[in-house]
C-alpha cells in the first residue's frame, strides 16, 4: 500500500495512524515514530550540564563519558524502533457488548522477527495495560472498553509504545482498525408488562413436524449446509457416517416484543426496553417476534434471531 | 501474562541493590581526594538505603528527609563556601544521589537517581584521567546503562544475559558516534567562566628551594613528563631537563621571582642549527607556570614564552595533559648577562656564616682563574661529602652546617652552597631546577622523567665560555654514596647509573611489563588526554578543517552520515530472513523457476515438487527426497543441513 505524498506527511498518520484495509497490521518503519519523552528532555539537560561541566575543566575524558552517553542515547533508539517493528497485531472478534457495560477488547500480539518483546504499553483512550512477547509467540491482550452509545462503534486509535530500553525515547505506533464493533443497546425493565401473548390458534398444543432445535427427535442423513452443531458425533465415531440430529421444536406459544406496548418511554428508553425482553424470553426460550417502526422480524429464537433483534434494536433510527 | 498498570508500579529491590553497588563504586574514586566527611556522607546515605532493604519501616518519610537534604546542602556550603568549583560540586553531587536514592519510591526517582550517578561518573576525572579510571568509569557506565534498562523493563532478575547483551551491545555502538563528537566538537570554547583554583599537591620541583627544611626528598615513580626524540637522541648524561632559574636567596631558601617583562623581550630565539634537537615533550599537569625542557631550549612552542635565562614560562597553569613541539641547541649563549643580572647573579645573602665567606675568598685568592675555582669547590665535595636521600636537619644557617658539620645533602644541599660558594668568590651563578636523566622506555620509545629525577643544579658565568653548567652532585666520590637508596628508584645523576645492575630472568619480564604498561600510558595522554584546543586543531588540519565552523559542519555531517547508515543497516537486517532452510528452499524455487514456472499461489510446497518430478522424472528420486526433506525440515526436527546440502547439489540440467 502505497501512500500519496500529503497523506505520508499528514500530521494525522503521527497521531491516529494509518487507516487500515487489513484486520492485521504489521509494524514497520512507516508505522512506528519515534520521539524524546520527558525522562528523555531531562537526560539532554543532563548530558548538557555535563558537557559545559567537560567544557569549562577542558576535560577529555569528561568529553568522552558525555559524548559516550548522548550516542547511548541516540542508539537506543534503533531499541527502542526494534522492539516494536515486525510485531503484527490483529484485533479478535470483541464479545457481546452492551452500553454500560465493559467489555474487553482483544488483541492478539504476535513476534515474527523472533525477537524477544519487553515492556510494550498498548492504550485505547485512558485504558492501558503492559506487557512483553516471548520470541516467536504471540500474546492474547485484553483492553477494558466501555461503551456509551449502542450502534456500530468505531475504535478509536489504539496505540502501542515502548520506552524500552532506557526510557529516554517513545516509539510509537498507532493503529486503526477499521472493524467496527456493535454495541447493543443497555437492557433495562422499565417494568412494563411483556407485549400479549399470542398463542398459536389454529394447532394449537399439538406437537407438530415443525423442524427446531429444542427436543431430540431422531438421526437422519446429514444434509450439506446443515449446522455442524447437528451432527450426530457418537454416530460419526461409530463410522456410521455423517447423520444429523432431529429436533421437534416445541409449538409453544409466541409473542410480539412490540414498540407499541411501551409508548410513553422515550426512545433510549423503548429501546432498552425491548432489548430487555428479547433478551428474557431468549432466556425462557419463549419465541418472540419483534415489531418496530417499519421493522418486524417474525417469531423465532435462537442465537441467530436474538442477534439479528439486538442489531434492529441497536441501529434503531441510527445513521 | 499482561500486567495492569494502573498506578505506578513499587519499585524491584534489585534495581535498589544494583544502584546501591554503582553508588559504592562511584564514590570509591574520590576516597583521598575530597573530604573524608562528604566520603562518609555518600557511604552512609547508600548504607540506610540498603537497610531499608531488609527493615522497610527505617525508609524515611519528607519530614525527615527535609531537612537532613538541608542540613547536607549547607554543609556543603559551609565547607566549600559559594564557590561552586571541583571539589563542591563533586560533594553536592555525591549527596545528592544518596538522597535521592534514599527517597525513591518510584522508577521515575530511580530514572533521576541513574541519570545523577551518570555526573558523578565524571567528577572522578577533574582530580585526575589516568587509564585506570577511564576503564574502571567505563566498567560503571556499562552497568549504569544496565541499570536504565531494569529499571524500564521493571526486570526483577539481574540475571538476565538478553538485556545485559542488549546493554553490551549499546555501549559497543555508541562508540563511533562519541568518537566522532570527540574529536570534532571544537574545543577551543575555553572555560566558559573562571573556576576557582585548586590544585593538587604540587609534586616535583616547586618554586622554592629550601634545603634545611627539608630532610626528606620524596621520591616518587610518578611520571613528571615523557620524551620521544625526532632524530638525534643526546647522551644519557646529557639529559638535564631545565625548569625554573632561581636568582634570589635570602641565606635560607632560594625563591624563584617571576619573569618580568623585559625578561621576555630580552629573550632572543637561538636560530635553526643541524645539530638541533627536536622533540615532542608530553607534560603532567603540574600546576605551575614553568616548563621543562632540554638544556637550552632554543624556541618557544606555542602556547608558551622563553625567557632570557632560558626558561619556557606557559601562559597560565599547566592543568591538564598537554604535549609540547620543543627544539634545543646544544650552542654555547655567551651574549653578555645585563649588569643588573650579574648584580642579581653574586648578591649573597647579608647573614652568610664568616667560615663560608672564608672559605671562597681563600679559594679566589690561591686561583689563576673563576675556572679554577670552580674546579677546587668540586674537588672539595668530591673530598668529604656524602650523597644520601635521608640528610641530618639544618638549622637556621643551612649553606654553613651543610658545608663544615653535617656534609650530606642531595642535590639540593649542594646547589645551593655551592653556588652560594661561587658567589662568595665573585663568579655570578644562578640556580637551575628542573630534572636529570630518565627511563628509555624501549616498548614505546620515549624517554620516561619521573618525579625521581628531580634535580638541582648551578650555571656559573664564566667570561667568553658564558654561562656554563655545573651539577656540584655530580662531584661525589660513588663510594659514598649511602647504599641505602633504592637504585630503582635513585638515579640522581650519571655517576649513579651504574647502580643500575642488568636485571634478569622474572626481573627483566617485570621490567618489560612495566615498560609496555608505561607506553601504553604515554599513548593514553598524548592521544587521548592531550587532546585539547591545540591539538585539535593541530589534528583536524591534516584534514584541511581549521575552525570551528569548519568543525561544526563536518560534525554535522559525519554524525549525519553515522545515522544514516545505522538506520539503513536496521532496515537491511529487518528485511532479511535469518533462516537458512527457507534461504535454502528460496533459492531451490527460483532454480525449479526458470524450468518449470514460478510456484503458483495455491500450490504447496509439496504440489510444486510434484510438479518438478513430473518435469523431470529422470531427478524424480533426488527431487522427492528433497520433497520429505523441507516437509521434514519445517514440521520435524534436525533434517536442516542435510537438506541445504542437498539444494546446493541439485544440478537440473545434468544427468
Amino acid at each position: 500500500m502505497s501512500l500519496t505524498l500529503s497523506k505520508r506527511l499528514s500530521l494525522k498518520r503521527f497521531t491516529k495512524g494509518e487507516v487500515t484495509q487489513q484486520s492485521v497490521i504489521k509494524l514497520n518503519h512507516r508505522r512506528i515514530f519515534i520521539l524524546p519523552n520527558k525522562a528523555g528532555l531531562s537526560l539532554a539537560v543532563v548530558i548538557l550540564l555535563m558537557l559545559i561541566a567537560s567544557i569549562n575543566y577542558n576535560n577529555s575524558m569528561g568529553f568522552v563519558f558525555t559524548f559516550l552517553l548522548a550516542s547511548a542515547a541516540q542508539v537506543s533508539t534503533f531499541y527502542s524502533f526494534k522492539n516494536l517493528s515486525g510485531l503484527l497485531i490483529s484485533q479478535t472478534k470483541t464479545p457481546v457488548s452492551y452500553v454500560g457495560s465493559t467489555s474487553q477488547l482483544k488483541l492478539i500480539i504476535k513476534d515474527t522477527a523472533g525477537r524477544e518483546r519487553w515492556a510494550i504499553k498498548a492504550s485505547h483512550l485512558d485504558k492501558h495495560t503492559s506487557f512483553n512477547v516471548q520470541k516467536s509467540l504471540s500474546l492474547l491482550i485484553t483492553l477494558p472498553i466501555t461503551f456509551k452509545k449502542r450502534g456500530w462503534y468505531t475504535l478509536d486509535t489504539i496505540t502501542l509504545s515502548t520506552t524500552f530500553p532506557f526510557g529516554v525515547f517513545r516509539a510509537w505506533s498507532p493503529l486503526l482498525f477499521d472493524q467496527p464493533i456493535l454495541v447493543y443497546p443497555q437492557p433495562i425493565d422499565s417494568g412494563l408488562p411483556l407485549g400479549s401473548k399470542q398463542h398459536n390458534d389454529e394447532q394449537s398444543g399439538a406437537p407438530s413436524h415443525q423442524l427446531g432445535t429444542d427436543d431430540f427427535a431422531g438421526l437422519k442423513p446429514y444434509q450439506q449446509g446443515e449446522n455442524y452443531r447437528h451432527i450426530n458425533w457418537k454416530a460419526l465415531a461409530a463410522e456410521k457416517g455423517f447423520y444429523s440430529n432431529e429436533f421437534n421444536a416445541e409449538q409453544s406459544s409466541s409473542i410480539w416484543i412490540d414498540w407499541q406496548s411501551c409508548g410513553h418511554l422515550a426512545i433510549e428508553a423503548k429501546i432498552s426496553q425491548l432489548c430487555f425482553w428479547v433478551l428474557h424470553c431468549e432466556t425462557h426460550s419463549i419465541e418472540y417476534g419483534l415489531r418496530l417502526p417499519n421493522i418486524e422480524l417474525l417469531p423465532n429464537h435462537g442465537v441467530n434471531h436474538q442477534h439479528a433483534c439486538l442489531k434492529a434494536l441497536a441501529l434503531y433510527e441510527q445513521t | 501474562m499482561s500486567k495492569r498498570k494502573q498506578r505506578p508500579m513499587s519499585l524491584q529491590p534489585i534495581i535498589i541493590k544494583l544502584l546501591i553497588i554503582i553508588g559504592v563504586l562511584l564514590i570509591i574514586p574520590h576516597i583521598g581526594e575530597l573530604p573524608s566527611s562528604f566520603i562518609v556522607v555518600g557511604f552512609s546515605l547508600l548504607g540506610w538505603r540498603a537497610l531499608t532493604l531488609w527493615l522497610p519501616n527505617t525508609l524515611p518519610n519528607k519530614w525527615l528527609l527535609l531537612p537532613l537534604s538541608i542540613g547536607l546542602a549547607f554543609f556543603v556550603l559551609k565547607t566549600f563556601g559559594m564557590s561552586l568549583g571541583r571539589d563542591a560540586s563533586s560533594s553536592l553531587l555525591i549527596v545528592l544521589m544518596g538522597l535521592k536514592l534514599l527517597e525513591s519510591r518510584s522508577a521515575r526517582d530511580v530514572q533521576a537517581v541513574i541519570y545523577m550517578s551518570f555526573f558523578v561518573l565524571i567528577t572522578p576525572f577533574l582530580f585526575e584521567q589516568r587509564i585506570e579510571i577511564a576503564l574502571y568509569s567505563l566498567s560503571i557506565f556499562f552497568l549504569l546503562l544496565f541499570s536504565l534498562v531494569i529499571n524500564n523493563t521493571h526486570s526483577s532478575a539481574l540475571k538476565n544475559p538478553p538485556l545485559l547483551r542488549l546493554s553490551g551491545f549499546v555501549l559497543l555502538q555508541a562508540f563511533p558516534l562519541m568518537l566522532i563528537f570527540f574529536l570534532l566538537f571544537p574545543r577551543m570554547i575555553g572555560p566558559l567562566w573562571a573556576m576557582p583554583d585548586e590544585q593538587s599537591a604540587v609534586s616535583g620541583i616547586s618554586d622554592s628551594i629550601n634545603p634545611g627544611t627539608v630532610s626528606n626528598l620524596v621520591l616518587s615513580d610518578e611520571t613528571a613528563f615523557r620524551v620521544r626524540f625526532n632524530g638525534t637522541v643526546p647522551e644519557q648524561k646529557d639529559l638535564y631537563w631545565r625548569g625554573p632559574v632561581f636568582w634570589e636567596t635570602d641565606g635560607q631558601s632560594w625563591t624563584l621571582t617571576p619573569p618580568r617583562k623585559g625578561s621576555f623581550e630580552r629573550a632572543a630565539a637561538i636560530p635553526n642549527k643541524s645539530s638541533d634537537i627536536q622533540y615532542t615533550l608530553m607534560m603532567e599537569p603540574h600546576h605551575q607556570f614553568w616548563l621543562y625542557a632540554l638544556d637550552i631550549p632554543a624556541a618557544a612552542p606555542t602556547n608558551a614564552r622563553l625567557t632570557h635565562d632560558h626558561q619556557l614560562i606557559l601562559a597560565k597553569k599547566l592543568s591538564r595533559n598537554i604535549s609540547f613541539d620543543i627544539r634545543s641547541t646544544t650552542q654555547k649563549i655567551t651574549t653578555e648577562p645585563s649588569n643588573s643580572d650579574l648584580k642579581r647573579a653574586l648578591k649573597i645573602p647579608d647573614n652568610t656564616d664568616p667560615r663560608v665567606l672564608a672559605l671562597a675568598n681563600k679559594w679566589a685568592k690561591t686561583s689563576s682563574n673563576n675556572n679554577d675555582i670552580v674546579k677546587r669547590a668540586l674537588q672539595f665535595f668530591n673530598d668529604e661529602f656524602y650523597y644520601t636521600l635521608k640528610p641530618p636537619s639544618l638549622g637556621k644557617n643551612p649553606v654553613a652546617e651543610f658545608l663544615f658539620e653535617s656534609k650530606r645533602g642531595f642535590c639540593g644541599h649542594f646547589a645551593t652552597s655551592f653556588a652560594t660558594l661561587m658567589r662568595v668568590a665573585g663568579i655570578p651563578t644562578r640556580l637551575i631546577g628542573g630534572y636529570q636523566g630518565g627511563v628509555y622506555n624501549k616498548v614505546g620509545g620515549f624517554y620516561n622523567v619521573r618525579q625521581a629525577d628531580a634535580h638541582v643544579w648551578t650555571e656559573v658565568w664564566l667570561g667568553e665560555k658564558g654561562w656554563v653548567r655545573v651539577d656540584p652532585t655530580a662531584a661525589i666520590a660513588p663510594n659514598r654514596i649511602e647504599h641505602s637508596i633504592d637504585p630503582s628508584l635513585q638515579r640522581i645523576n650519571r655517576d649513579i647509573n651504574f647502580l643500575l645492575t642488568p636485571r634478569a630472568g622474572l626481573q627483566k619480564w617485570a621490567q618489560q611489563l612495566k615498560w609496555a604498561i608505561n607506553s601504553f600510558d604515554y599513548y593514553w595522554q598524548n592521544a587521548v588526554l592531550a587532546y585539547g584546543p591545540e591539538k585539535q586543531l593541530d589534528f583536524l588540519s591534516k584534514f584541511g578543517i581549521l575552525d570551528w565552523g569548519d568543525m561544526v559542519t563536518w560534525l554535522a555531517v559525519l554524525s549525519g552520515l553515522t545515522l544514516l547508515t545505522s538506520i539503513s543497516v536496521v532496515l537491511i537486517l529487518q528485511k532479511e530472513t535469518h533462516d537458512p532452510v527457507q534461504k535454502a528452499y528460496l533459492t531451490l524455487c527460483k532454480k525449479l523457476a526458470k524450468k518449470i514456472g514460478t510456484r503458483l499461489p495455491h500450490e504447496t510446497s509439496t504440489d510444486y515438487f510434484n510438479r518438478a518430478i513430473k518435469h523431470y522424472p529422470q531427478k524424480a528420486e533426488l527431487l522427492t527426497a528433497l520433497q520429505i526433506l523441507y516437509l521434514k525440515t519445517r514440521y520435524g526436527k534436525g533434517a536442516e543441513q542435510v537438506f541445504i546440502r542437498n539444494v546446493r547439489q541439485l544440478n537440473l540440467n545434468g544427468h
